[in-house]
């Protein structure tokens, strides 16, 4: 228990390419472990969002949603790890889909350990002290955003030009297919429309 | 029988009429509605409804006044002595009038040169200090200034200068006058800005030019035009001003009718620089939110503003037919006003001007002035900034309240009660009424204060407790050691 979810994740923030490569090889990694990672992240956003202080928090308080938050970070990840998956296949990429899903998943860390305690601290900060908060949750993601680079490279054996590419490309796809998804909810949307409508003539004509 | 039937049933009937007659004008004495919607702007830029700041009393026609009616007037102006002065533009005359509503004076000729001479279309009037009358007396192409007796004592028309083109035509359309004689003017076609004239009828130079606006699109379609195809494109010109209006200090307000520009309203200082403060939530600019089509589709296209003292000024909406008024960190006050036609909305409102505490509002196409008179809610909140803009803020806070009491959700008074209680150091009720004003950046201050108030005040309390615990972990790591070492020696003797 502890040794899954709390000391290789630490591991593996610090030491990348160790951690990546045991995961892929030495069967560290654990998609359930992956799966709270992904859902704590979740809350974190959502604190960060309802509890962050009055000086960095710009949210209008009417519109927050807790369960709106899911599509920006459930869906993004799933849509992330899909076409990374469809892309890599395509690109010769070693990885399977739970070693794609478990890569994306650990690289999340530091983005929770780094935003939850900042919320807090944002509560106790003044405008000038606040670039701070923003300095800090910066790194984060570019912190992410270096481990995402390496997991990807590791898991799929890839050399880094390779690796730069794949990512755009799995961005691109990502854009694809929320496009297509678009287009099948109003086409279904248009079906139920006309459905309906027909229904309502023959109710009205009878 | 029956006619005393009669009599009771006329008497009923009487007396219900005389009743419900009462109950009605009581009724519209204190249920007086305006015809437009009053709203404000909230922080997050959407239109919230809000008290009215002023009801329509009344609108006078030229008929009413008995000297035939007005046709399209262009300018209002009320002198220092409460005296009202109306372009007549199409009855080619000035009206003077007294505060009371009555005609002093009309005035259609004067003399010049030992004849008669007219004014031809004059469409702005403004009347300096001393009681001198400035006509722009605008097909003549000409400012004629005369003395308060009616007598003539300049006329500028046609000035030389080498900043002014050869072909330049001096169409003065609306003018202002400081306190030293300086006379601006603002002429068809004068794109450079405001034509500045001294007290002789000189022309000094321009004042206060409107920048050029191009947006990216712009560049690239010139970038990709042919000489030819941008030989038809329109010129990048400034706009010009639309009105203008002496504050005080030498300061003038001016407005201009850019569509699209965040800085239609500005506040020039003696060289011309625009100096407005613009310390609100959003840009100065009349409406934030509108259709971008139709009718009545567009940002708002100002067309007169009006200095009120106290930092206060107003500006007119000709597309919407709207008053905003904006106190000195451009923070929006209120809003009234609206197209229509009933008393209170207007067809083509064209100039504004205050009396008092009254809004005056010249519509030129029903040809009327519009009386305004404030509401409770309209009057507290002038008082408040008028206090709070003369430093006192013990009275700000009590007309805040007062405003507050009428519209609990006026950020501004919020802002205003939080500043007062920052200056008394109670840095903890400043902190929630900031937050409630949506007041980012003085809630950091009295924040950054109470902070600091609560950790000195805790400071001992601090000490002890990490001191204290300090201790407690060496002894606890002592006894531990020690029972380990005990355990050792156990050990050892077990074995």
């Amino acid at each position: 228990m502890k040794q899954d979810f709390f000391k290789f994740p630490m591991h593996l923030i610090v030491h990348p390419f160790d951690g990546f490569w045991d995961l892929k090889y030495e069967g560290k990694g654990k998609v359930k472990v992956a799966l709270v990672i992904v859902f704590v992240l979740f809350l974190t956003f959502v604190l960060q969002r309802q509890y962050a202080g009055f000086l960095v928090n710009y949210n209008d308080p009417r519109t927050l949603n807790s369960l709106a938050e899911l599509q920006y970070v459930i869906l993004p990840f799933f849509l992330w790890c899909v076409s990374g998956w469809s892309i890599t296949t395509l690109m010769e990429g070693e990885g399977k889909f739970r070693e794609i899903l478990m890569a994306t998943a650990y690289s999340l860390v530091p983005i929770i350990l780094i935003y939850l305690p900042m919320t807090l601290i944002s509560r106790f900060l003044t405008t000038e002290e606040s670039s701070f908060y923003y300095l800090l949750n910066t790194f984060a993601i570019i912190w992410f955003l270096y481990l995402l680079f390496v997991g990807t490279m590791t898991v799929h054996q890839y050399t880094p030009a390779k690796t730069v590419i794949t990512m755009l490309l799995t961005v691109v796809t990502m854009g694809i297919m929320v496009f297509l998804g678009t287009l099948v909810f109003s086409l279904i949307q248009q079906i139920i429309e006309f459905i309906v409508n027909i229904y309502r003539e023959l109710v009205f004509r009878i | 029988m029956k006619q005393a039937y009669k009599r009771l049933l006329s008497r009923t009937i009487l007396g219900v009429a005389v009743c419900s007659m009462a109950l009605a004008s009581h009724g519209t004495a204190v249920l007086a509605k305006a015809p437009y919607e009053s709203y404000t702007y909230n922080y997050y830029e959407e239109a919230v409804p809000a008290p009215d700041a002023y009801l329509p009393e009344r609108s006078i026609s030229g008929i009413d006044l008995g000297i035939g009616s007005f046709s399209t007037p262009q300018d209002l102006f009320v002198s220092s002595k409460g005296e009202v002065y109306i372009a007549d533009t199409g009855n080619n005359r000035i009206v003077i009038l007294e505060d009371d509503w009555k005609v002093k004076k009309v005035i259609t000729t004067f003399e010049h040169d030992s004849k008669e001479d007219t004014f031809l279309s004059p469409s702005g009037v403004v009347v300096s200090e001393e009681g001198n009358l400035y006509v722009a007396d605008t097909e003549h192409k000409r400012v004629v200034v005369l003395s308060p007796e009616g007598k003539l004592m300049q006329i500028i028309e046609n000035p030389q200068s080498d900043l002014l083109g050869s072909s330049f035509s001096f169409v003065p359309l609306k003018l202002s006058v400081d306190a030293g004689g300086r006379i601006f003017v603002i002429a068809r076609g004068a794109y450079e800005g405001m034509l500045q004239f001294d007290k002789s009828g000189e022309f000094i130079g321009y004042s206060g030019t409107n920048k050029v606006r191009r947006d990216f699109a712009d560049y690239i379609w010139r970038l990709l035009a042919s000489d030819a195809q941008k030989k038809q494109m329109q010129l990048y010109i400034p706009t010009e001003f639309s009105n203008l209006d002496m504050g005080n200090k030498g300061f003038l307000y001016a407005t201009n009718v850019d569509p699209g520009s965040t800085e239609p309203v500005k506040r020039l200082n003696p060289s011309g620089e625009d100096v407005l403060k613009r310390y609100g939530y959003f840009e100065v600019k009349g409406d934030l939110v509108y259709r971008l089509r139709g009718a009545s589709g567009g940002p708002s296209r100002l067309v007169d503003i009006k200095y009120w003292g106290n930092g206060m000024y107003s500006v007119l909406d000709a597309l919407r037919g709207r008053v905003f008024t904006y106190d000195d960190e451009g923070n929006l006050l209120y809003i009234f006003g609206g197209i229509g036609t009933q008393i209170g909305t207007f067809r083509t409102p064209v100039a504004l001007d205050r009396m008092g505490n009254k809004q005056l509002i010249l519509d030129q196409g029903k040809e009327t002035i519009t009386i305004f008179q404030p509401t409770e809610y309209g009057a507290a909140i002038q008082e408040a900034v008028a206090n709070h803009h003369a430093g006192d803020d013990q009275r700000a806070v009590e007309k805040w309240r007062e405003v507050l009491r009428l519209n609990a959700n006026y950020d501004i008074a919020y802002i205003g009660i939080g500043k007062s209680l920052l200056y008394d150091k109670q840095n903890k009720e400043a902190m929630e009424y900031f937050k409630l004003g949506m007041d980012r950046k003085n809630y950091s201050v009295a924040f950054k204060r109470y902070r600091k108030e609560v950790l000195q005040e805790h400071f001992g309390t601090f000490l002890t407790v990490t001191t204290g615990g300090v201790v407690l972990i060496i002894a606890l790591r002592a006894v531990r050691s020690r029972s380990r070492r005990r355990g050792e020696q156990h050990e050892a003797g077990l074995f």
